[in-house]
């Protein structure tokens, strides 16, 4: 069996990493996952991969409000730089706030979810995410430079 | 009055060139008023200075300075010399004088003697039937002009001491507070000592018109005080003659002439020049003019304060009187001394008017500091009106005008306003300020408003958003008054006609100051230079301390901003993982206890509720911080848009919607405005038992609006939305709780729930369009919210 790409998501709540967890179980999904704790924590993981030119994550799950440099910087960072951009990058956000929203889809998000506080209707929404951009989505392996 | 003043020159030249029109009599030789007359055209160049006549009641020698021979004499010496003139010319004056004489006239002719200074010189004792005489010398142009004046003193004791009471009138005029008690002080004083009948000071204008500025008159007599009299009635030729004497004596003014034989001196073929007679001929002018007043006798001071015509006192009596040389020197001294003291009285006057205005000044901007804007220059006390001699005042300020006294209409005000912003006086940094007291020459539209505002003192205030303030002056006609009626006097005209009387006067002064005003001084220009600057202050620091708040909002605004996000994802990631832990509790073995089981529904349950809370917590944050968005909006359809957020369709059995007519297009925020609808829509069909609830929809125009209704929508009449339903209603006490967030009059779970956010919110969008909105309800009937967009216009169709 081919090691799946794994899939890195960005999340300081433990409560919440987990559910991502359940989800990814609840789907199938074959994909290591790995965790980043914050924005910071997330670009030296990429950056590192890029660095020995291993290969890129499949998706990165991103947590918007994370302890430090925060998810909206990192969203700026892996959008602006050439190796990193081309990875699917979807937001998960506890923020249904339209500057948030407007904020993310400007630097190039690919889609933007809110997460529910009722824990069932937060498990659908994860799952959503990863029966489309994991078991639908075809993503690209090498880093797409622009002409 | 420059247009009317050059327009007369221009006459005046016309008539003098025009051929069929005689030469001025003057034009060749010496010239007698007596002989050759006078006409109202030619007044205004009449050689006042050499008349050839003297006036009758006494005579006149010239004698020639070297030797004291007597070169001219007038024809009545006879009379009062005892000799014809031919039997003086060419003789020594030793012959009229006697030896003792001659050596007297030496003694004060000696070299170094003052020139054109009128002296007492000695009085011829009366003898062989004729009077005693005052003689008084004098010199011009080399020659020794002597007056001989019968006395009119009876020889008994009974002659006031006049240096005393010279004295006690100088001290008494010291007493007077303004100028015009002092004019008055001055008035009252000379006819103490004079005893005419009228005693008048006359006040020049800047305009030179004149003024009867105080007045002190025979009881019976009626009040001159207050007429006004054009330039024209003193002309230029007398007005120099008053700067250069002190006194202007008329004892009989329908006394005869006497001409001087012969009319030019021999020696120099001149005419005489007798600006310092006290005999001087009067012109026929001023005669006919004082005959037509029922005047007798004058008596003229003139007022110079440096060195300028400031003004006459000027002396009226209705019997041919006669002025003694003692009187005469009394006047003229006190005319001296009035003058002197005038100048300080009006620099005082000035002074205190300078110190008022910016008295007040001070307190209207000092007023205006405090209540953060300039209306209160206009509509308190004291206003704008209060310091400055004006009938009106206006302010353009927050882009509309505040008026005090008597303006023109805001229309006029508004074109004045644009032709001002145009003047190159408004260009200045520094002095941006306009003044005029002929509007019309300027600004031909003024002449509507001429009556109100010929005068117009402007002072720019902020270019940027066009503050203005304006000061004006009426026509100077309309704040002329007449004391008493002039049809009142029985008028006998002369040969001149109505012309030369006050009412002639009056109706002349009225031409010349058609469409002017009083000029403004620029005392009051500097002052209302001053104000600006004052105002200009106020503003530069109302400017930093609004960018102070300004920047001070910016600032709370956001953290607002990150008080919402703290909201929404900080506080909600902690309920996420509650709500995560009740769920699978509820799946553990632990919820097959029913009871547990209970629980744990209710933990996950206060979590959601705490979760919409949030939710409404934020939405309502954003409601007051998001921009609107101004586009028109047909109110149908956004309502149509409204029922379909909630569900609703207007086919649908469930309920009737009913709008009563259509509803308008207006300009207003289409999202915002749907949120209103949506929110009151919704809660007609939540608070409802009817099974089929009617909900209308509909609007009043301000003109059918009646009663409280109409007082509700505020004095700026509005239309006036509403949605009306037939639910359960809403007790009277409860019509304000309704819009109070998270106030909730029902049981939670009743109604179909919700947390008691979408009044507050409607609310707060309402407020968001500058109106407001309120509920009018019978419990168990219905109720109606009714709400306004006053920051939406309906847009024309």
């Amino acid at each position: 069996m081919i090691h799946a790409r794994p899939i890195l998501v960005v999340e300081d709540s433990d409560e919440d990493y987990q559910s991502i967890l359940d989800a990814a179980k609840h789907c199938a999904v074959l994909n290591g996952i790995a965790r980043a704790t914050s924005g910071d924590d997330c670009l030296r993981q990429l950056r590192a991969l890029a660095d020995t030119s291993q290969a890129l994550p499949a998706m990165v799950l991103l947590d918007l409000n994370t302890p430090q440099s925060d998810g909206r910087e990192a969203l700026i960072q892996i959008k602006q730089d050439a190796r990193l951009r081309a990875i699917p990058l979807v937001v998960l956000s506890g923020s249904a706030n339209p500057r948030d929203l407007n904020f993310c889809y400007a630097n190039g998000v690919n889609a933007y979810h809110v997460k529910p506080v009722n824990h069932a209707l937060h498990l659908l929404v994860l799952q959503k995410v990863f029966n489309y951009w994991i078991n639908s989505v075809v993503s690209p392996f090498e880093p797409i430079y622009l002409a | 009055m420059a247009v009317s003043r050059s327009t007369r020159k221009n006459d005046l030249s016309m008539s003098s060139l025009a051929p069929n029109n005689a030469p001025l009599p003057w034009a060749d030789g010496p010239y007698s008023i007596k002989r050759h007359g006078l006409t109202l055209t030619n007044c205004a160049s009449e050689p006042v200075q050499t008349p050839g006549c003297i006036q009758a009641h006494g005579a006149l020698l010239v004698l020639r300075l070297a030797n004291l021979t007597i070169l001219q004499a007038s024809e009545n010496t006879m009379q009062y010399l005892g000799e014809k003139p031919d039997n003086l010319l060419g003789q020594s004056i030793s012959k009229v004088v006697g030896a003792s004489g001659v050596v007297r006239l030496r003694e004060m002719l000696q070299p170094g003697h003052p020139e054109s200074s009128t002296m007492y010189a000695f009085t011829l004792p009366a003898h062989s039937g004729i009077a005693a005489l005052d003689v008084c010398v004098h010199t011009t142009d080399g020659v020794v002009v002597a007056e001989f004046e019968p006395t009119g003193r009876t020889g008994e004791p009974q002659d006031k001491d006049i240096f005393s009471l010279v004295k006690a009138a100088i001290s008494r005029l010291q007493t007077a507070g303004s100028l015009r008690d002092f004019c008055q002080n001055v008035a009252r004083e000379v006819r103490s000592m004079t005893g005419l009948d009228r005693v008048m000071v006359y006040r020049f204008h800047a305009d030179q018109h004149g003024e009867v500025f105080a007045e002190n008159k025979r009881d019976d007599l009626p009040a001159w005080l207050g007429l006004h009299y054009p330039e024209s009635d003193i002309p230029q030729p007398t007005r120099d003659i008053f700067k250069r004497i002190w006194i202007r004596p008329l004892p009989n003014a329908a006394g005869h002439l006497v001409e001087i034989v012969p009319l030019a001196n021999p020696d120099t073929g001149r005419p005489l020049n007798m600006t310092h007679c006290a005999l001087r001929g009067a012109s026929i002018m001023y005669t006919e003019y004082l005959a037509n007043m029922g005047v007798a006798a004058s008596l003229t001071m003139p007022i110079v304060v440096d060195g300028e015509l400031w003004g006459l006192i000027a002396c009226h009596h209705h019997q041919p009187t006669h002025f003694s040389y003692q009187v005469r020197s009394a006047c003229e001294l006190l005319a001296q001394v009035a003058s002197l003291q005038l100048k300080s009285a009006e620099q005082n006057e000035q002074l205190s008017y300078r110190l008022q205005l910016d008295e007040v000044h001070q307190q209207l901007v000092r007023k205006a500091a405090l209540e953060g804007d300039l209306m209160a220059l206009s509509d308190s006390q004291p206003s704008l009106l209060d310091a400055m001699d004006a009938e009106g005042a206006a302010l353009y300020h927050l882009d509309r005008w505040w008026c005090a006294g008597q303006t023109p209409t805001e229309l006029q005000l508004d074109a004045l306003a644009a032709w001002l912003d145009q003047r190159p006086e408004f260009d200045s940094n520094t002095r941006p300020v306009f003044v005029t007291d002929a509007l019309t020459g300027l600004y031909p539209a003024g002449a509507d408003i001429a009556g109100v505002a010929s005068g117009v003192l402007a002072v720019r205030v902020s270019r940027l958003r066009k503050d203005l303030i304006l000061w004006f002056r009426p026509e100077t006609i309309q704040t002329v008054r007449w004391a008493g009626n002039p049809d009142d006097k029985p008028l006998v005209p002369g040969p001149h006609g109505q012309r030369l009387s006050p009412r002639g006067s009056f109706e002349l002064f009225v031409q010349s100051v058609k469409q002017r005003s009083l000029p403004w001084s620029p005392m009051e220009v500097e002052s209302a230079l001053r104000l600006q600057q004052l105002i200009m202050e106020i503003v530069v620091t109302r400017a930093e301390r609004l960018a102070q708040v300004n920047s001070d909002l910016t600032r709370s605004n956001e953290e607002l901003d990150a008080f919402a996000y703290v909201a929404s994802h900080d506080l909600k990631e902690p309920l996420r993982g509650i709500h995560r832990y009740a769920h699978l509790l509820l799946e553990s073995s632990l919820a097959q206890d029913t009871e547990n089981r209970k629980r744990v529904e209710s933990l996950m349950h206060l979590t959601e509720r705490m979760d919409s809370l949030l939710d409404s917590l934020l939405h309502f944050s954003r409601v007051g911080r998001t921009n609107l968005e101004f586009q028109p909006v047909d109110f149908n359809e956004v309502v149509a848009e409204a029922l379909e957020m909630i569900g609703v369709r207007r086919a649908d059995n469930s309920c009737t919607i009913d709008l009563p007519r259509p509803l308008p297009t207006v300009l207003c925020d289409r999202v915002r405005v749907r949120e209103i609808f949506s929110n009151l829509l919704s809660n007609a069909i939540k608070y409802t038992l009817q099974m089929c609830p009617r909900i209308e929809i509909g609007y009043l125009a301000p003109q059918e609006q009646t009663g409280a209704l109409s007082a509700k929508a505020g004095t700026e009449k509005r239309t006036i939305f509403y949605v009306r339903d037939d639910g359960i209603g809403i007790a009277p006490q409860h019509f304000d709780q309704v819009f109070r967030m998270f106030k909730r009059l029902h049981g939670r779970d009743e109604y179909g729930g919700g947390v008691g956010a979408g009044l507050t919110i409607v609310e707060k969008l309402v407020q968001r369009h500058g109106g407001r909105v309120w509920v009018d309800s019978n419990e168990g009937v219905g109720s109606t919210f009714f709400f306004t967009l006053p920051h939406c216009e309906e847009s024309k169709p």
